[in-house]
């Protein structure tokens, strides 16, 4: 890769930095459950992002999945670090403190149900949710990071959310 | 149908993504709102229920960070800079240049050419070559005798192969103080193959003299026990070609005091002549 390729890729990085960094943070938070955490872990995605920048190749994914695959890959070596769990407790979810009780109460039975919802599915399941719902890739973009064409997602996402949407609204456990 | 299906519901997910309401959707597409509905309001919850906003403080040193961490790395590297100066590359290539020729000047030193030799075994009275040996005056009156043993002599043949013809002279001993002014000994004569030469090599084995002077026995080293010559001549079938070797014995520094005497050819004085 030529040295002004490199100098286009890095400056498209910067200016996706502040729309994708909450989306990231917000990605990294549904998998680790604190949120301090998730911002620190979405920084190094960045960071990762721009010493491995000599490295990407527009034509295999649009530079937004890419910080998204990074960042799966920060999340899963955060995980092996500080446990071998790999799904989040309720009770170990940080709620923001200026949260008034209700509100946290509230809050607290909401996850819950989702989580409960989410357990239905597989991994890949459950990564397309993260991606699609919560860090707001398009489907385009979370197509091109999960290597399926579109017509196939499209179907795909259909019984997903069919099945999703069901558990979520009456029939999985604990609802 | 359920490919239409399937393309609204993934234009609804996208737009609510973007942040438009569940409500927008159902009412652009009333037909399939009974269908859209429990899908998108679980999108909805699923996302309201994990969102949060990243603390601006931290936000602001993670922007921090990166920023600094993207203007390092648009500064060139130690290397870039360097080998971007014309001042430099000037340099390599003056260093290469030195190397090449170098290299081409001393390879034949450092990588000798092992050429092919032959050995002439009979020595001839009537032979087409006669080696000499002489001495050249320099300080060969310091002794009263100069014994020079000789093992082999080369002569190198550079016609269209290169190669060495040697022999061993039939007199491998002389006395270097007998032959001054002229005077020969004659080492060897036999044939040898015609054509041109250009070198002649003696092989020395020992060199040992007694000094004039105090009557001290001293031996006189020779480097590598080889004496080489540059002195081209001819040899055919029809004349015979006498080659006069000329050694001198030179003193280097004051050979009582620790000084010592050197045996050398000696260019000048040597020559070849023909006989018919």
């Amino acid at each position: 890769m030529g040295i002004k390729e490199i100098q286009t890729d890095r400056d498209k990085l910067v200016s996706l930095y502040d729309e994708y960094y909450d989306k990231i943070a917000n990605y990294i938070y549904s998998r680790i459950g604190n949120k301090t955490e998730a911002e620190d872990l979405a920084s190094e995605v960045f960071l990762k992002a721009l010493e491995a920048i000599k490295t990407y190749d527009e034509r295999g994914l649009p530079m937004q999945a890419w910080l998204f695959k990074i960042a799966h890959n920060v999340v899963v070596d955060h995980l092996r670090k500080i446990t071998k769990y790999k799904t989040i407790s309720i009770d170990k979810v940080e709620i923001r403190s200026e949260d008034d009780p209700q509100k946290t109460a509230e809050i607290n039975i909401e996850m819950e149900r989702v989580m409960a919802a989410m357990q239905q599915l597989t991994d890949e399941q459950q990564e397309v949710i993260r991606l699609h719902f919560l860090a707001g890739l398009s489907s385009l973009e979370v197509s091109a990071l999960l290597k399926k064409t579109m017509e196939r997602y499209g179907k795909c996402n259909m019984l997903l959310l069919r099945s999703y949407g069901d558990c979520l609204v009456e029939t999985c456990p604990g609802n | 149908m359920t490919n239409d299906f399937n393309q609204i519901l993934d234009e609804c997910i996208d737009r609510i993504t973007r942040g438009e309401t569940v409500e927008a959707c159902l009412s652009d597409y009333p037909e399939h709102a009974n269908r859209l509905k429990p899908l998108l309001t679980a999108m909805a919850q699923t996302k309201a229920s994990y969102a949060f906003t990243p603390s601006i403080n931290n936000k602001r040193a993670a922007r921090q960070r990166f920023y600094t961490a993207v203007e390092k790395s648009r500064q060139p590297s130690f290397w870039n800079r360097l080998f971007t100066r014309p001042v430099v590359w000037a340099a390599l290539t003056a260093v290469l240049v030195v190397m090449i020729v170098g290299y081409v000047a001393l390879r034949p030193t450092i990588f000798p050419v092992k050429l092919p030799s032959v050995t002439v075994t009979e020595a001839s009275s009537e032979g087409n070559f006669v080696f000499l040996v002489t001495d050249a005056v320099n300080a060969i009156t310091d002794f009263s005798n100069l014994d020079i043993s000789v093992d082999k002599v080369s002569l190198l043949q550079t016609d269209t192969s290169n190669q060495w013809v040697e022999f061993t002279p039939a007199t491998s001993q002389f006395d270097l103080t007998l032959l001054p002014g002229g005077k020969t000994q004659e080492l060897w004569q036999g044939n040898i193959p015609e054509g041109n030469y250009s070198e002649a090599a003696i092989y020395v084995s020992k060199v040992q003299g007694t000094l004039k002077a105090n009557g001290a026995t001293i031996e006189i080293k020779v480097p590598g026990n080889k004496l080489e010559l540059v002195q081209p001549f001819q040899v055919s079938s029809n004349n015979t070609t006498s080659f006069t070797y000329d050694l001198t014995v030179v003193k280097a520094g004051n050979a009582q005091g620790g000084g010592k005497y050197l045996l050398k050819p000696q260019v000048t004085q040597s020559r070849t002549s023909l006989t018919p």
